[in-house]
Parts: structure tokens; sequence; C-alpha cells
């Protein structure tokens, strides 16, 4: 199992936010957080990094748990994330953005087999990043920032990839692209755990989903059953918008 | 009123520069590297120069050895505080406030400190290179204020190269813009947030021993440095060690005319002065919003 989160309570000062959220991701799989705003998709994330602490509960990776260890060292374990946010480094050039996370995944160890990320692989996933390699990431469109930030998380070896609503605000051929080079990490062995505003695209791109509201996961959708769910208009009002 | 003499007052200037530079380049690092004004820099020279004092009369130490001794002392500092105060109050969710009032409230503490350790006296150091004295142009400007120039000069082109070229340039600049996106890189901000203070109180120390052969050192001087190297470091856009050195001349060359058109009462006015009026006209600093990306 790749990612194991148990009754996890986390959140911003006395309140907590999740309320014992469970959750798994195995292997190779690639499963979707959906909910309303303010569900706490993105306090789970943050959480699953360890950008906030969680106050109840365990996260375990590949077996190991990972509850109480600093967020800088969640990316050596093995798990890279492209924030809400993004995270990008706005006055320092792609190359240099590039540079400093590249410099951390040398450092780690991975399985036999595992077969590293190199520039040239991040290149070819996105030609745009090599073109702007010289440019401050500020000065670029929200679109090529995401494949930067993609690109920059790759380049940590990752064993599981999180990615916090990634295609919100990103034109349809952009959302494209991006989709084709996550099916593209999944032939390499890499497991995705996606935040996303959009059900179709949730089902486009996972095998299962968690739908969470008000900081606990209220409904699961299982292996093949994203058709049923998408169509199943009770779900879809109760918790989801579109 | 000649020419030798604006020669003259325009040489002190310019040496009054680098060290309000050197003041300014201290802020700008640590403002960039954790968003903290610091209100004590002239107070890392404080330390470094009474430190320096010390190991070269007290403890018989070289004068190389003795400046390293000053330098160590004034990163000392910085790792100290970053470690005894901002990353408690950084746990604890302080306001960006907080961290000024915190700054100036250890301006006054490291000067009683010395007070008490050091006593009231005024302390002085030989140059660097000896006490001569070169002429240019009919004026006489002293051998240490050269070295002094060309250290400062060298300090900028290191860093310049640091924040640019190095994994722990990178990474500090990585820290402060985005702390998030830094740990999830696998960057320990608080980590850089040390490293940052550590440079900065080296910095700092620097500019203490530069200063210590020309005006000599005691325990209240930091405020009145720390004033004009942020008249420098606001001037040159509060994040850009380049820019620190602009300000420093623009601060340093002005006061020394007005002390020769006007009087030397006037210095600390002028200085003052064209801080204000360059916070209200290009609050960006003189190399506006881009400039305060480089150095
Ligand atoms: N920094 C913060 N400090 C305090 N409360 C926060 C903070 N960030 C989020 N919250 C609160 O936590 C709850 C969950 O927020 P979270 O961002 O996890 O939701 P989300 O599901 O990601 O929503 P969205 O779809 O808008 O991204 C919300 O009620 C929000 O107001
Ligand atoms: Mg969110």
């Amino acid at each position: 199992m790749a990612l194991e989160v148990e009754t996890l309570e986390a959140g911003y000062g006395p309140v907590p936010v999740l309320r014992g959220v469970s959750i798994h991701v195995a292997d190779n799989e690639a499963v979707a957080i959906v909910g309303a705003n303010g569900a706490g998709k993105t306090t789970l994330v943050r959480a699953i990094c360890g950008l906030s602490q969680a106050t109840a509960g365990h996260i375990r990776f590949h077996g190991q748990t990972i509850t109480g260890d600093a967020g800088h060292r969640r990316g050596e374990a093995g798990i890279a994330v492209v924030l809400e946010t993004r995270g990008l480094f706005g006055e320092l050039t792609v190359a240099d953005n590039l540079r400093l996370a590249e410099h951390t995944g040398r450092g780690v160890k991975r399985p036999q087999g595992f077969r590293p990320f190199t520039l040239g692989d991040v290149f070819e996933l996105f030609p745009i990043v090599k073109e702007k390699l010289a440019t401050r990431v500020e000065l670029l469109s929200g679109g090529q920032q995401q494949m930067v930030a993609v690109a920059r998380a790759l380049l940590l070896q990752p064993r599981l990839l999180v990615l916090d609503e990634l295609t919100t605000g990103l034109a349809p051929k952009v959302v494209q692209e991006i989709l084709s080079v996550l099916t593209a990490l999944r032939s390499r062995g890499m497991s995705l755990l996606i935040v996303e505003q959009s059900i179709k695209l949730a089902a486009a791109m996972t095998d299962r989903a968690y739908v969470m509201s008000l900081g606990r996961v209220v409904h699961e959708v299982g292996h093949g059953e994203w058709e049923s769910t998408m169509s199943n208009d009770a779900i879809s009002k109760a918790y989801l918008h579109g | 009123m000649n020419s030798t003499l604006i020669i003259q007052s325009l040489m002190a200037g310019l040496t009054n520069s680098f060290v309000y530079a050197l003041i300014g380049i201290g802020i700008a690092v640590i403002y960039r590297g954790t968003r903290i004004i610091n209100a004590m820099q002239g107070d890392f020279a404080v330390i470094g120069g009474m430190l320096t004092v010390f190991g070269l009369v007290s403890a018989g130490l070289p004068y190389v050895w003795a400046c390293a001794l000053g330098i160590a002392a004034g990163a000392a500092s910085g790792l100290l505080i970053d470690v005894v105060c901002v990353r408690p109050m950084i746990r604890r969710q302080a306001d960006d406030e907080a961290f000024l009032l915190l700054t100036i409230g250890l301006a006054f503490t490291i000067s009683a400190a010395v007070l008490y350790i050091g006593g009231r006296e005024a302390h002085l150091l030989p140059g660097i290179g000896g006490n001569g004295t070169v002429e240019i142009a009919g004026a006489f400007m002293s051998v240490h204020a050269i070295f002094l120039i060309a250290i400062s000069l060298l300090v900028v082109c290191g860093l310049w190269l640091f924040y640019r070229k190095t994994i722990a340039g990178l990474s500090m600049i990585a820290a402060s813009v985005d702390p998030d996106g830094a740990t999830s890189i696998g960057i320990n901000v608080a980590r850089m947030r040390g490293y940052t203070f550590v440079l900065g109180g080296a910095i700092g120390a620097l500019a203490g021993i530069l200063v210590t052969p020309l005006i000599s050192v005691s325990y209240q001087m930091g405020l009145g440095l720390t004033l004009k190297g942020f008249a420098a470091a606001i001037l040159g856009g509060l994040t850009n060690p380049l820019g620190a050195v602009l300000g420093g001349l623009v601060i340093g060359l002005s006061e020394s005319l007005a002390v020769v058109g006007l009087s030397s009462g006037y210095k600390d006015v002028v200085a003052l002065t064209i801080m204000l009026l360059m916070m209200v006209l290009m609050p960006n600093g003189l190399l506006g919003k881009a400039g305060r990306r480089g150095g």
C-alpha cells in the first residue's frame, strides 16, 4: 500500500478541520478527492505532505509511519506535491526552481528498479518548460506555471504524486496536455492522489474517489463506480457541485 | 570654499557611503531571507568591533585572528537570536510587527550588555594596511578607507554569486519567498532562516570591524549605524545588496555635500530627509520593483 491515512485529525489552531479522515492509495493507483469548497481537501493534502501537523491519527507511507515527520522530510520519503498555491518561487527562474528540487531528488534512495526522472524526461513531458528555463516563474502564464510545478515535483523522484486542484482555471487544451502526462506517469508505476473540482476530470484521471464534506469522508466511489456515481443525482447534489 | 575641500569632503562621504552600505547590506540580507526588518543590525557591528578589539588588545591575537573572532561573534549572535527568539515566536505564529519590536528590543538589550561587559569607553583598531594615507587629486584618503571600499565591493559580488549560483543561496531565497513550496521540495525552512541570521550577523560584524579604525567602537553607536544603514537599504529597495550600495552612495555623498554647503550639523538631517522623501516618492527603492529581485 502506497499511502494509508487513518482517522486523521488536523486543522489550523485549536479547531480541527479534519475530523477522522481515513483513505488509502494502493501502489500505482490513482485516487481522487472531491467535495465542495471548504470540505477540507487542501487541509488533508497539507497534512499528508507535512505542512500541517496532524493532531490525531496516523499516516503511513509504504508501511512506514510518517505522521510526525517534518515537512521537508516527506520528499525524501517519496511524496511530492503540487500545492493549491503551486508553491513556486516567482522571483527565481524556471531553471533555479527545478535545480532546487533536483538537488533534493538526487539525495533520495529509491527501491531497485526505480527509474529516476531526468531533466530530459521532464522536458519531453513538458517541452514548454525547456523553452522557458531562463524566465522568471512569475512571468509565466498560469498553465505554464502549473507545468513547472509538476516538473519540479517529478524531479523529487516521488513514488506518490499529490495534486491539489491542478486543472482549476486552466484552458481545456492545457488540461488535456496535463492529463496525458498523468497517464504517462502512471505507466511508470507512480501512485497519484488528486484533488479535483471537476467530477468529469476526476473520473477521467482516477480509478476511485473519496467524497469529502465538512472534514469527513462521506462517500466512496469504488473501482468501476464512476459512471453510476456521476449519474446519481442524490450524491452529486448533496456533496458536489457540477 | 575651494575644490580641494569639496573633493576632500566627497572622499570622506564615499567612505561613509560604504559604511552605510555594509550595514544596509546586512539589513537587506536578513529582510530577504526572513522578511524581518532588523532594527539591530548596527549592534552586530558593535559586537564585531568590540570582540575584535578584545581579541587584539586583551587576548593578544594577531590582527587577522582578532577579526575572525569578531566576525564569528557576529555570526553566533545572529544564530542565537534566531534560535532563542525568532524560532519560538514563529512557532507561536507571531505577527510581522512582533519581530520588528523584537529587534528594537534587542538593540537596546545588546547595547546595555556591551556597556555592562565592555564599559563605556570607545575603542579604536589600527587600520587595515596601517594608518597611512594616499593623495588623490590633492585630497587625502586613508589606506584603510580604500580597503573598506574594496572589501565592501567584494562582499556585494560574493553575495550576488551566492544568491544566484549556489544551492544554499537559492534555498535561502526560496524559503522566504514561499515557505510551503520550499518545504515541499525538501528545504528545511527553519534552518535556512538560521543561515540568514548567521550571514547577516557576520556581515554586520564585518562592518563594525571596518568602521572601528575610522570612528572607534562604543556601546551606543549601534542605533546611529542602523538608521543610516536603513536609509541605504530602503533606497536600495530593502532586498537587494547592490541596491544598498547605491543607497549608501546617495546618502553618504549628499551628506558630505551638505557638510560643505551648509554645516556639519545638517548631516543627519539630510540623510534622513532623503530617506523619507524616497519612501514617499519611490517606495520600491532606486531600482524599482524589478531591482528588489536582483542582487
Ligand atoms: N489557513 C487557514 N486558517 C484557518 N482556517 C483555514 C485555513 N485554511 C483553510 N481553513 C478552513 O479550513 C476549512 C477547510 O479548508 P480547505 O482549504 O481544506 O478546503 P478545500 O476542500 O480545499 O476547499 P477548496 O475547494 O475551496 O479548495 C475551511 O472551513 C477553511 O475556512
Ligand atoms: Mg482546497
